[in-house]
């Protein structure tokens, strides 16, 4: 692993109650600031569409009456590797040397789309207004940001979520929030088959081994 | 994936002229077998008019056409970057040959460099999608190969179409020869083909539900995918057709693309007409437009897995 910065999200599952805040938070601060705006077609009509940098899914697991219900939230996982990266044609798409956020320059982009066919989770959105690329930054004009009091210096959706769900952080350097969750309660990447060496990892729920263990006292 | 008629027009186009380019600089790399007259005035005016007119299709795929401009600066990793090199290198070695002609001889390595060029241009437009390592139906070398022959295939018949509508009774060529080669072509492109829907068909999903989102649990089904309107990822990744549709395509395909073309071309073996060379030529290119939509529609986009119930 490089000795650099590598600023990601954990997601805990175990805590996520499927609000959506992070989801409209997240398009409140973006569709107004520099990556913006994250245009909504035909918003009021019958087949609304709209770019976003982040959705909250919603899966089940299991068979009655063992089921669960999942809350995902899903955004661009800033790929240690990412496959979106050296397909683009014009550079518009790059990876941070000094904090590992893969960003679009909307002024580069000629909207070819082929970084969304290079992505296998679906992180990127083409906005169809702007015709150009657009993803999530981890809020990288808030994360710096002089002017923002030191304690919202972090992306809008970790500060809208109100279980805590989502821990921001440098997941090169050890002793940060976010590598500690990872390496202290089971921190999984998606789609591991495809070596994208995801930033952003998942907490898995802890709530069904001991649901698990419950029923096996019996 | 959802088929976009402007990429569907510039590979099949941009291959026909490949095609031709390729048998044009092939037969005349050592001894001039087509006459410059037919070169100069025909074949290499209708090679370039349909390298034009497959970069201009090229430029309805973009959201930003007037930065097209942009997209050859990252050649060193990207293949997109490289086709967008490829394409005007193979118009001006065409448009070199042209002023070579009528100035009086091409030299050798011209003809080397134009049919270099062609290849060049055609793996570059294959390894765009060879190149994806999770869209299965892609990542493997019969995306080249299908290219590739299928540029030969339409470029060789419009070879002979073409050198039939100049035909001069004093130099008879040997249309029956060169019916047999693009009916071979064409049964090679047919197995091909073939192969690769079968090859399609036997794949397994390295992604699922599981690892895509890592739950741990058995029989893992999406109840939402967040959000009731529709969004890019519900548009681009998907041919939105019914197997009713995809199935009748296929056949469409199969009919238009090979075996209708294969009929005219045996016949042609023996007595040749350019009536029965130029339907077989609309009718390959027809079906070649359906066999670049079925290439599209038939690649399966692991995104796919993160959209699939609204609610």
């Amino acid at each position: 692993m490089s000795t650099n910065k590598q600023l990601a999200l954990v997601i805990d599952l175990n805590v996520c109650v499927g609000c959506h805040a992070c989801v409209t938070s997240c398009k409140e601060w973006n569709t107004s600031g520099s990556a913006g705006p994250l245009t909504d077609l035909n918003a009021y009509g019958a087949n609304p569409s709209g770019t976003f940098f982040n959705r909250v899914q919603t899966y089940e697991a299991g068979s009655f009456p063992n089921t669960q219900t999942v809350h995902f939230p899903k955004s661009c996982l800033h790929c240690e590797d990412p496959p979106c990266v050296p397909v683009c044609p014009t550079g518009a798409s790059y990876k941070r040397k000094e904090d590992g956020i893969v960003l679009v320059d909307y002024d580069k982009c000629i909207g070819c789309s082929y970084c969304s066919w290079a992505c296998p989770y679906g992180a990127r959105e083409l906005d169809e207004e702007r015709q150009v690329m657009t993803k999530c930054t981890l809020c990288v004009d808030r994360i710096y940001s002089e002017t923002l009091p030191e304690s919202e210096r972090k992306p809008a959706c970790v500060l809208a979520c109100p279980t805590s769900a989502r821990i921001f952080g440098d997941v090169h350097d050890p002793e940060s929030a976010a590598s500690k969750a990872i390496a202290e309660r089971g921190g999984y990447a998606l789609m591991p088959e495809w070596e994208t060496q995801p930033a952003n990892q998942y907490l898995p729920r802890s709530i069904m081994e001991t649901i698990d263990a419950a029923r096996n006292d019996k | 994936m959802r088929p976009q008629l402007s990429i569907i027009f510039f590979t099949t186009l941009a291959g026909m002229a490949q095609g031709l380019l390729f048998f044009i600089a092939l037969l005349n790399i050592e001894v001039p077998v087509l006459s410059a007259p037919f070169l100069a005035i025909l074949a290499l005016p209708v090679s370039f008019i349909l390298l034009t007119v497959s970069l201009v299709a090229s430029f309805f795929h973009l959201g930003h056409p007037e930065r097209a401009w942009r997209a050859a600066m990252m050649w060193r990793t990207s293949w997109l970057s490289r086709e967008v090199i490829a394409l005007p290198t193979v118009m001006l070695l065409t448009a070199m040959t042209f002023f070579f002609i009528t100035a009086g001889m091409v030299p050798a390595w011209l003809w080397a460099a134009l049919l270099i060029s062609t290849l060049g241009l055609w793996i570059c437009t294959a390894k765009i999608y060879q190149c994806i390592r999770f869209i299965q139906e892609w990542s493997h070398p019969s995306t080249l190969s299908n290219f590739i022959l299928l540029g030969l295939s339409s470029g060789g018949l419009l070879l002979e179409f073409l050198l039939m509508l100049w035909s001069d009774p004093g130099a008879p060529l040997a249309m029956g020869l060169i019916s047999g080669v693009n009916f071979i072509l064409l049964f090679l492109a047919l197995n091909l083909k073939l192969w690769i829907w079968r090859r399609n068909q036997q794949l397994k999903p390295k992604s699922n539900l599981a690892s895509a989102t890592g739950i741990n649990g058995n029989n893992i089904r999406q109840t939402s995918m967040g959000f009731m309107g529709g969004s890019f990822n519900t548009r681009e990744f998907f041919h939105h057709q019914t197997d009713r549709v995809i199935s009748n395509i296929r056949r469409i395909i199969l009919l238009m693309a090979y075996i209708g073309p294969m009929i005219l071309l045996a016949i042609s073996m023996n007595s040749p007409s350019i009536i029965q060379i130029a339907i077989a030529l609309v009718m390959h290119y027809i079906g070649l437009l359906a066999e670049r939509w079925m290439f599209f529609a038939e690649a399966n986009h692991p995104q796919n897995l993160y959209y699939q119930r609204v609610s």
